[in-house]
């Protein structure tokens, strides 16, 4: 019996144990990423006007640039001009918007805020040290002379637009 | 109340991401003699939008006639999709910026665009 047992023991298929390297391989490229953070929410504290701003109710819509080579990207939001969509509207509407940097991941970039470029309604930051930035735009919507909105939703869409230098 | 005022922050916490890659594409010759092409990458990490639009512009952002598989991608939440750029040789020299621009859905209320820069 004991015989038997040494045998089958020897002729029991081998059962190796294996030690694999299993990898994680992953590609850093230059790259910009934009994300949206927070979306804009128009709040209404006068019946002709709408507003992201906290003291109008609203929420501001906020939006992360990130990069991941210095001087390599320009960060262009433009706050809206138009609704996208909306109840007709017969008379005009006039809009303002100002973009500000919120946050950054670095104590270099403190100087993009005095370094932005306005036109029209856009601002353009220059990116010049890699990482995040988060910028704001306020946005304020003011509907002919003190004329009531008319009732229903509108939406409207901040442009961000990262382009390479 | 915890549970509802949670609720109420989710819509507003939702981060949600394009990216393009690469920064600096470079063109190559296609197997078409006198088009070249290019190959770049998109990441849709965006809930709100399905589709990408690509353009290829000069320096003074003209539109410049190009061909890819989509001009409008078709994109899935975290897809990432590669595309080629076909461009005459003729106005290969023209090109400095390839775009993606996300296509807006009804609601979304920041609309996303990254252009590469052919060098």
């Amino acid at each position: 019996m004991k015989k038997l047992l040494i045998v089958s023991l020897m002729l029991a298929p081998h059962i190796p144990a294996y030690a694999e390297d299993t990898p994680i391989s992953g590609l850093v490229q230059t790259r910009c990423l934009i994300t949206t953070d927070t979306n804009g929410v128009y709040g209404n504290p006068l019946p002709s006007k709408l507003s992201t701003t906290a003291a109008d109710g609203g929420v501001v819509p906020i939006v992360r640039y990130d990069v991941t080579l210095a001087d390599a990207y320009l960060a262009k939001i433009t706050t809206p001009t138009a609704f996208s969509s909306s109840p007709t509207l017969s008379d005009t509407v006039t809009w303002t918007g100002t973009t500000a940097v919120s946050k950054t991941s670095d104590a270099g970039m403190s100087g993009y805020e005095a370094a932005k470029v306005t036109y029209g309604s856009t601002t353009q930051f220059d990116l010049t040290i890699a990482g995040s930035t988060w910028f704001s735009s306020e946005s304020t919507a003011v509907y002919g002379v003190a004329k009531s909105f008319v009732g229903g939703s509108y939406t409207a869409i901040v442009l961000a637009e990262c382009i390479a230098k | 109340m915890r549970a509802l005022l949670l609720l109420a922050l989710l819509p507003f916490c939702n981060a949600v991401a394009h990216e393009m890659t690469p920064t600096y594409p470079t063109f190559s010759k296609s197997f078409m003699a006198g088009i070249s092409v290019t190959t770049l990458n998109i990441f849709n990490k965006r809930k709100d939008v399905s589709y990408y639009e690509i353009g290829v512009f000069t320096d003074e952002w003209e539109p410049i006639p190009f061909v890819s598989e989509y001009t409008i991608i078709p994109m899935k939440y975290l897809d990432t999709v590669s595309f080629d750029v076909y461009v005459s040789n003729l106005s290969l020299s023209s090109v400095e910026f390839i775009c993606s621009v996300s296509q807006m859905q009804a609601g979304a209320t920041v609309s996303s665009k990254i252009c590469s820069r052919v060098k």
